[in-house]
């Protein structure tokens, strides 16, 4: 659903909102009355798809987008791994991409709205202006309210509602637990006698590597009730319990291997693979034990370039032969 | 009219003066810790990057990332690559402040730091000893309407320090190196309302400038100012500062005009520290919220620099005016071993501060550290200070430990004395040892002060109880030092009292004999001095 907004143009009228598909009611709401914050959203959410597809570039499931709603097909709308780990990067996303925003000067009103829960108006009596942490506790209040509200406005009840909320915390808290300290001296003479520090947030792809991990050490969960409320524990009580900034799973992921479409899953067949590789990336693994072809391919590839730091390549062009190996 | 006060006050009166002391020191901390805010704020900016279309870019003209006539942006460089457009083109702009707020005089000054997002290329690596050099422009405007009006503009260079934590493959093509921040402007008022950035980093290969400098991915800036809140209570602080070291120093100077003979130089040290001591305390501040004073922040370094140096010369005179040898001091020439380090030192951090922050003054876009010539130049002065420094304590060490040694030499032939002189004597001796103790308790407590507000974060909180650590160091410290001068000056004037009154119960005959001797010695707490005069006029008996 939130993947969607990447691929609208551009979110500047209150019509647009509403068009927007795989929004429920209450986030069209929202995106109303925080119009100059939906492009961040949506820059967010295409962030998320990018690094998502970059982690899973070597595996079976490799985050690729369908047309369809829901974009990633069934597996997200299942409790998967994979599910936990494309809510957590989404909502990381909007947080970033949000925060992000906030830094360049582009929303107006960081902070002000009064709709985003979180943000306190500590130190304002003190004549004191928000400082560095003021941005991302904005960014990660926007993300936990437009995010959140799908899974809340279902009322929290269900093992899937409370599964995915677990699970997009622990995206804005692989944001926030990594976020530098840096300092700076300005004393006398520049010395250490007036020191100033803030926090700077960590770049997007440090989010994404915190988070494939935890994708590779998710817990398996189930609903149980203790007391009044009901709360997510693991399947075996051997592990220990999962922390907020763990990723947890439900239900067991399919192999990925073959083509189903009404699952939304691709399957294997005519992606790349590394014949020598013995890891997931690997021919045997990749290709679900089905074989492979190879065939030697001529690549045209830029060597010996000149580069500026932006925008401005000047190469040879070098031929190659290499051999590409492709699942059955 | 002999002694200075601390040698004739009681210790009952002592220790309410210390009490009162310590309650205005609590103040001093409190104020800092609960009313004030933290003493700076630094504010993340991320930069717009805008097209510069013009053909050539000779023509002046501001390229503003947000708001009204804001320039055309691209989302990021490889919509650049995408588009063609040349990295000469490319401009990060970033406005001072954020939206919706504006900058005061309060703020004191801002001071902008660089951050470069490089991301790592397997054929596009940064360079060993790699330079970046920027074209940067400031501007300024006091309304949201009004042209920008240009400030300052520079050709700089900066010198990229930058590691990959992980290994150079091409598996990790795309993650950022981390560099180190690179100082980018300062500038010493805060006189304008909104404040305009524009970077260039031009790309010329001929002359290998910004060649091999790898990827540049975003620019951005973080903006340091002091808290407006925290200004207010400063400029408090001083306002009421100033009047009382101010009036017990005209106190103390009449006391020793009043005397019959020429003012020794320990009580002339102690006037300058005073005078010292006001002149940081002056809140010539004020001005800087009416005024565009660029030079503040050079002027308050240099106040600041008299007063330490006025501090330790202190120190040192102070020790050595108590040595109970029989070379004849009371001569600044005396001390020039130990005053020289303190000269030179003093002398090498003016030039360096002049050397930074004066030219800084020409140019806020300078810094010493960019260049080698100017990194070993900066690293001398500091190096030469330091040796300067080091010099300092270890004659002042000795000096401390001859003083000790020598009062403990005569502490043993205070037995011979008669019962009231002795009593006297061993309290002036306390008292000498007291001071030296507080002396070393007000440096300790700055030293601890210094760490704590180093190692902790700025704040510490108890619900919704929140104290500055920072900010109650800053008060709190500078509350301490002017209490401590204040003290000096209160104890150390002439004392009112004559020793004949005060030991009227003693051998009449001898005390004012004593009297006598006494006013041709040198005052104050003199009194190991006094108990040797003493015990060789006894033993001449």
């Amino acid at each position: 659903y939130l993947a969607k907004l990447s691929s609208v143009g551009s979110i500047s009228e209150e019509e647009t909102c509403e068009k927007l598909k795989g929004l429920i009611q209450r986030q069209v709401q929202m995106c109303k009355r925080n119009l100059e914050v939906m492009d961040s959203v949506r820059r967010g959410a295409q962030l998320a798809i990018e690094e998502c597809q970059y982690q899973f570039r070597n595996r079976r499931w490799n985050c690729s987008t369908l047309d369809t709603l829901p974009v990633f097909g069934k597996v997200v709308t299942q409790g998967t791994r994979e599910a936990a780990f494309v809510y957590a990067i989404s909502s990381a996303g909007v947080a970033f991409a949000v925060t992000r925003a906030c830094s360049s000067g582009e929303l107006e009103k960081c902070g002000c709205d009064r709709t985003v829960h979180g943000v306190s108006p500590q130190g304002k009596w003190r004549g004191q202006w928000p400082g560095a942490s003021h941005n991302i506790a904005y960014g990660v209040a926007f993300s936990q309210s437009f995010v959140d509200v799908r899974e809340r406005s279902k009322g929290a009840s269900s093992s899937r509602a409370l599964m995915n909320l677990h699970n997009n915390e622990a995206g804005r808290k692989a944001i926030l637990s990594n976020m530098r300290v840096e300092c700076k001296c300005h004393g006398v003479s520049g010395s250490c006698e007036v020191k100033t520090c803030w926090k700077a947030m960590p770049p997007f792809r440090k989010v994404g590597n915190v988070l494939k991990e935890k994708f590779d050490g998710a817990t398996e969960v189930e609903q149980r009730k203790v007391g009044s409320t009901k709360v997510l524990v693991p399947k075996n009580s051997q592990f220990k319990p999962h922390t907020d900034e763990d990723l947890v799973y439900l239900d067991s992921s399919p192999d990925f291997c073959d083509h189903d479409l009404k699952n939304g899953v691709l399957g294997t067949s005519g992606r790349h693979c590394n014949k020598t590789s013995k890891a997931i990336d690997g021919c045997e693994l990749m290709c679900c034990g089905r074989g492979f072809h190879t065939e030697e391919v001529e690549v045209v590839e830029r060597c010996s370039c000149k580069f500026h730091w932006c925008c401005f390549v000047k190469c040879k062009q070098c031929h190659r032969v290499v051999e590409m190996h492709t699942c059955r | 009219m002999a002694g200075a006060i601390i040698e004739n006050m009681s210790t009952k009166k002592l220790c309410i003066v210390g009490g009162i002391l310590l309650i205005f020191q609590v103040i001093a901390f409190l104020v800092g810790g609960l009313i004030a805010p933290s003493p700076t704020t630094a504010v993340p900016y991320v930069s717009v990057k805008c097209i510069d279309v013009r053909k050539n870019h000779h023509k002046t003209k501001w390229l503003i990332p947000w708001g009204p006539n804001q320039c055309e942006k691209i989302r990021d460089l490889d919509e650049a690559m995408s588009r063609q457009i040349e990295a000469n083109d490319i401009v990060f702009a970033v406005h001072i402040p954020l939206p919706t707020k504006e900058m005061s005089p309060w703020f004191q000054f801002i001071l902008v730091i660089l951050q470069l997002d490089i991301a790592f290329k397997k054929n596009n690596e940064i360079k060993e000893n790699a330079e970046i050099t920027l074209d940067v422009s400031l501007a300024y405007r006091d309304d949201l309407f009004s042209e920008w009006k240009e400030m300052a503009h520079a050709v700089e260079t900066r010198k990229l320090k930058c590691t990959f934590a992980s290994p150079k493959t091409k598996e990790h093509e795309g993650r950022h190196y981390d560099c180190d921040v690179l100082p980018f402007m300062e500038i010493g008022t805060v006189a304008h309302k909104f404040y305009l950035i524009n970077i260039r980093l031009p790309v010329n290969e001929r002359k290998l400038i910004n060649v091999g400098i790898g990827e540049i991915r975003d620019v951005r800036l973080v903006g340091i100012h002091q808290n407006g809140g925290f200004t207010k209570v400063w400029f408090a602080m001083k306002t009421f500062l100033t009047p009382s070291i101010f009036i017990i120093m005209v106190w103390y100077w009449r006391r020793i005009t009043m005397m019959t003979r020429a003012p020794v130089l320990l009580e002339k040290v102690i006037f300058a520290l005073g005078i010292s001591m006001t002149f940081i305390n002056i809140p010539v501040e004020w001005f800087s919220i009416g005024f565009d004073w660029t030079w503040m922040l050079l002027f308050g370094d240099i106040r600041q620099g008299i007063f330490y140096a006025m501090l330790l010369s202190f120190w040192i005179i102070f020790c050595g005016e108590h040595m109970m040898d029989q070379n004849e001091r009371n001569r600044l020439s005396g001390y020039w071993k130990q005053v020289g380090p303190i000269a030179v030192g003093a002398f090498c951090l003016f030039i360096f501060d002049m050397c930074e922050r004066g030219v800084q003054l020409k140019n806020p876009f300078y810094s010493i550290w960019t260049t080698d010539v100017g990194t070993e130049l900066a690293m001398a002065f500091i190096i030469v200070a330091g040796i300067c420094l080091c010099l300092y304590f270890l004659f002042l060490c000795f000096m401390v430990f001859q003083v000790f040694r020598n009062i403990s030499g005569k502490q043993s032939s205070l037995p011979a004395m008669s019962k009231a002189r002795r009593l006297h004597y061993e309290g002036l001796i306390f008292r000498f040892k007291f001071l030296m103790l507080i002396t070393l308790a007000c440096a300790a407590m700055t030293i601890i002060f210094f760490i704590v507000s180093q190692v902790t974060e700025g704040h510490w909180k108890w619900g919704d109880f929140e104290v500055q650590v920072n900010s109650a160091f800053f008060t709190g410290i500078y509350g301490m030092w002017n209490l401590y001068v204040f003290a000096l000056m209160f104890l150390y004037a002439p004392s009112h009292k004559n020793y004949g009154e005060d030991q009227s119960n003693g051998d009449v005959g001898v005390s004012s004999g004593e009297a006598l001797q006494l006013t041709t010695t040198i005052t104050h707490v003199d009194g190991p001095t006094e108990v040797y005069k003493l015990s060789r006029k006894e033993a001449q008996e």
